[in-house]
């Protein structure tokens, strides 16, 4: 009884319905959970027929699948559904006899609804997965790609129509077989491919080659990408392969078509901008070798030279070994420059790099009378390949022995019909063939080039003339200078540069008077100004107090092709220097001559003067009356004759200049000096004021003479107590000397003739004074002004030019 | 004080001898380079004036060679004619054009022998 309690306890404790049943389906006992499950009490139905109770309302039925355990002895499970949605699973377990007949079926009933669900939905998944997988294959199918798939070893386990078409094996050759499309040089490739591949690398969009079963190339464009199972693991490989054979052609001619107009296009652009000729060839040559351009590994341009009949290297490009190739290949590589760029660098650098292949270019001759390649090339006019230059007979033994090529090709050069040289290249560092592709473009670019060439040699020649011109231009020692129609100064050589102590840029550009003459205005005397007035020729000694100069100048105008006048050319030569040597020529020799005479008569005459005179003194003294009179008109009348005889030889002197650069104080100060003495005795104060130091062009001798004059000229007009001011200053391009003097002053009427000669108010002297220091004022293109007021004082102005 | 007074005209030697006399100077007189150095060793002189234009050496050279031996015996330089493009007569004490008025040359040789 206990045993039968407990029992019912652990069958109600169960979460799940639990009922059982005998074998004539009779229920024997039902569980707390199945009563609540199925909303029935244990005594309304235990020891009724299970089939009555369960079998008609089309719900759960625990007789169906007991009936098969009662009929088998097996356990049975089966799955009902309550209500539509509410999914039971129902298990019968024996329960058998001694015997081992069944008597007895246990059914758990388990709530199984989650599990269904889960079934169903796997289901409806797997019919659209099929469906999808059918469309794919359909896709696959007739895809136009070829579509693939193959092992980890390459064996083809897919192939589609499409790669049917593609590849021309069918399915049936194709399947099994390691991959049967890859040319064999390629089979390494691959391999490395399914290597990759099989560390799990999309190879995208990869352009190759391949090879259908007539045997033929074609060009694909490939996608393989690792095929993985469950498990994520690379188990095959997937290739889509795409014919762009057709594409590629186009795509090739396209590039090709535009190469060829880009080339062209840089060759004539650097013909316009390029007159120089070594650029020129540089440019054309490295346009050759170029992997841009021509891709030939070496290029050679040879020009006729018709004097000497030869054909001669003018330049050379390419490598001197495969070392020094590989080396500028990788370089080249690496900068990634364009053909644009290169040409833009050999515009724009240095004009020639001396290599060693250059050098080795320029040494190569061959005589124009020699029957060789080159010079058939030249002569016939026509283009030569030369494949192997064993084979063939004429080829150039310079250049084998030379360059050690051992095939080339030859275009020439032909401008207006005249072939001017040819064009040389090789594939020396990578044997490359030169094919009938390399021969159309070389001598298409060749014929394009030669009209450049041409123009920039008959450049050059003229550049040289022009060249050698401007070098006498420049290097005369004659001024030339070259002005337009208004006074515009155009042109001018070195000299005139030095001549006027500026740079070229500082003249050229100018008026011809601002800057030769130092005037605001044409002036008449202007060579210039002559030439354009008379438009004809002329030569003429020319003094320019501006310059400080005497030049022979020899104008010309300049008429333009139709007879217009359009400027003038001017020649000077600067005789300054000749003339100042003439001068103290005859100067010289006038002086030795006056000398001669000024120390005769100062000897001869001036001794005895003295000599009466001093006598007359001492008479004079001694005498008395008439007598002394007498002595005395002796002594005046021969201190009057040695007064002028003192006038007459310094005036002799004072004529003679001798110019240099001298600091204008300093030579100021001097001449003071010389008076200082003078200036203490009458008590006169002296008041300095001298503006920044100047140099100026004179000859000091003369200058301190002149300041001499003036000073000597100012002591005699204060005569004793006064104040004496001496100043320096610049005004405009003159140094000043101002001289000013708190003297008696000069009467208006005075005034005009104070620089006359012999014009003196003073009782002793001759007046030559200030005639001379005007004198010497003048020859330095100077000049002096007086300005006075009688009892006030007299100022003198003494204005120096500063420049030469 | 004892002057040389070198001139090759004999009346200015005599017109400078009477009026430098008068003036109490002691006046000893060459008429030619050659006597002119003889003296100036002979005779010592406080000072000298010598005239540049001379029959044998010429005044400047005598000036060096005397400023050589004494470089502060006081020279005056009296000549009939300007030279003074040599300027070796800056070497002088003093520079007298000669002239019938020996005012200027009596002042100058007080001046130099520190008389005034």
């Amino acid at each position: 009884m206990e045993e039968k309690r407990r029992t019912e306890v652990l069958l109600n404790s169960i979460k799940a319905g639990v009922i059982t049943l005998r074998n004539d389906f009779r229920i024997l006992s039902i569980n707390k959970c199945f009563e609540e499950w199925m909303n029935m009490k244990a005594f309304e139905i235990v020891g009724k027929d299970s089939v009555e109770v369960f079998h008609k309302d089309g719900e759960i039925c625990p007789h169906c699948v007991a009936k098969i355990t009662f009929e088998t002895g097996e356990i049975n499970s089966i799955v009902q559904t309550r209500k539509s949605d509410n999914h039971l699973e129902l298990t019968s377990y024996p329960v058998k006899d001694e015997n081992g007949n069944v008597i007895e079926s246990i059914v758990f009933v388990r709530d199984v609804t989650e599990h269904v669900r889960c079934q169903e939905e796997v289901i409806k998944l797997y019919k659209e997965v099929s469906q999808t997988k059918e469309y794919l294959e359909g896709i696959i199918e007739n895809s136009e790609d070829a579509i693939i798939s193959s092992d980890l070893n390459g064996v083809i386990t897919s192939w589609n129509k499409g790669a049917d078409k593609m590849y021309g094996f069918t399915r049936e050759e194709a399947i099994g077989r390691f991959l049967p499309f890859v040319p064999s040089p390629l089979i390494e490739d691959e391999k490395e491919s399914i290597e990759r591949i099989k560390n799990g690398e999309i190879l995208k969009d990869i352009d190759t080659i391949r090879q259908k079963s007539d045997g033929t190339i074609i060009d694909v464009s490939l996608t393989r990408s690792p095929i993985r199972d469950a498990a994520g693991r690379v188990v095959g490989i997937s290739c889509i392969s795409r014919d762009i054979s057709e594409k590629k052609r186009v795509e090739l001619e396209l590039i090709r078509r535009n190469q060829e107009l880009s080339r062209l296009f840089f060759i004539s652009s650097a013909m316009r901008g390029t007159l120089e000729l070594d650029r020129l060839l540089r440019m054309v040559l490295t346009a050759v070798t170029m992997s841009d351009g021509l891709g030939f590994n070496r290029a050679i341009l040879f020009l006729v030279d018709e004097n000497r009949n030869v054909l001669r290297g003018a330049m050379g490009v390419g490598p001197a070994s495969p070392d020094e190739a590989g080396q500028i290949w990788e370089r080249l590589s690496m900068e990634k420059k364009t053909l644009f760029d290169i040409m833009r660098d050999i515009e724009e650098g240095p004009s020639r790099k001396d290599s060693f292949f250059d050098r080795l270019s320029l040494g190569v001759e061959i005589s124009l009378s020699e029957e060789t390649i080159l010079t058939k090339a030249v002569k016939e006019k026509s283009p030569f390949n030369i494949q192997n230059v064993k084979v063939e007979p004429l080829s150039d033994p310079v250049l084998i022995q030379q360059l050690g090529t051992q095939a080339y090709a030859v275009a020439p050069l032909i401008s207006r019909d005249k072939v001017i040289g040819a064009i040389w290249v090789d594939n020396h560092f990578n044997r490359r063939l030169i094919v009938e592709e390399d021969m159309r473009f070389l001598s298409a670019f060749s014929n394009h080039v030669a009209t450049a060439i041409e123009s920039a040699r008959l450049f050059e020649q003229v550049a040289l003339t022009e060249q050698e011109l401007e070098n006498i231009f420049e290097s005369m020692s004659d001024m030339v200078y070259f002005n337009s129609k208004d006074y515009v100064i155009k042109k001018i050589n070195r000299a005139v540069s030095e001549k006027l102590g500026k740079p070229a840029e500082k003249i050229v550009g100018k008026k011809c008077y601002e800057v030769l003459h130092g005037t605001n205005e044409p002036r008449p005397e202007c060579p210039h100004y002559k030439t354009m007035m008379t438009e004809r020729a002329y030569v003429e000694e020319f003094e320019e107090p501006f310059l400080g100069c005497t030049f022979i100048n020899s104008s010309s105008p300049i008429f333009n092709s139709s007879g217009e006048f359009i400027g003038t050319v001017h020649v000077a030569r600067d005789i300054t220097e000749i003339k100042k040597l003439q001068e103290k020529l005859v100067l010289s020799e006038r002086m030795a001559a006056l000398g001669e005479v000024a120390a005769k008569v100062a000897h001869d005459i001036r001794n005895p003067l003295v000599s009466v005179g001093g006598f007359a003194r001492r008479l004079e003294k001694k005498l008395d009356g008439n007598l002394k009179e007498y002595a005395s008109i002796i002594v005046n009348e021969t201190a009057r004759l040695e007064s002028i005889l003192n006038e007459i030889l310094s005036f002799v002197r004072g004529a003679k200049l001798e110019k240099e650069m001298v600091n204008m104080n300093e030579l100021v100060d001097e001449g003071i000096s010389l008076m200082k003495s003078e200036f203490d005795e009458r008590h006169i104060v002296l008041v300095k004021e001298f503006a920044m130091s100047h140099e100026i062009y004179a000859d000091p001798n003369s200058i301190k003479e002149a300041l001499l004059n003036v000073l000597t000229n100012a002591v005699q007009a204060i005569g004793s107590n006064g104040t004496l001011f001496v100043n320096t200053y610049m005004s405009d391009d003159s140094a000043v000397i101002e001289v000013k003097d708190t003297g008696k002053g000069i009467s208006d009427e005075v005034l005009p003739f104070i620089f006359d000669p012999f014009f003196t108010t003073k009782v002793s002297g001759t007046g030559l004074g200030l005639t001379i220091t005007h004198k010497i004022i003048e020859k330095h293109n100077g000049r002096i002004e007086v300005e006075s007021k009688v009892n006030r004082g007299s100022t003198f102005k003494v204005f120096l030019p500063l420049k030469r | 004080m004892k002057i040389l007074v070198v001139d090759d005209d004999e009346h200015i030697l005599r017109l400078y001898k009477d009026e430098l006399s008068e003036e109490g100077y002691e006046v000893v007189l060459a008429v030619n380079g050659q006597e002119a150095l003889e003296l100036f060793h002979k005779e010592d002189p406080d000072l000298v004036t010598l005239d540049i234009r001379l029959p044998d050496i010429d005044g400047i050279q005598l000036l060096r060679q005397m400023k050589e031996k004494k470089p502060r015996l006081p020279i005056i330089m009296s000549t009939a004619y300007d030279y003074r493009d040599d300027f070796s007569i800056w070497a002088s004490e003093a520079y007298i054009v000669k002239s019938s008025d020996l005012n200027e040359l009596k002042a100058t040789i007080k001046r130099l022998l520190g008389r005034e």
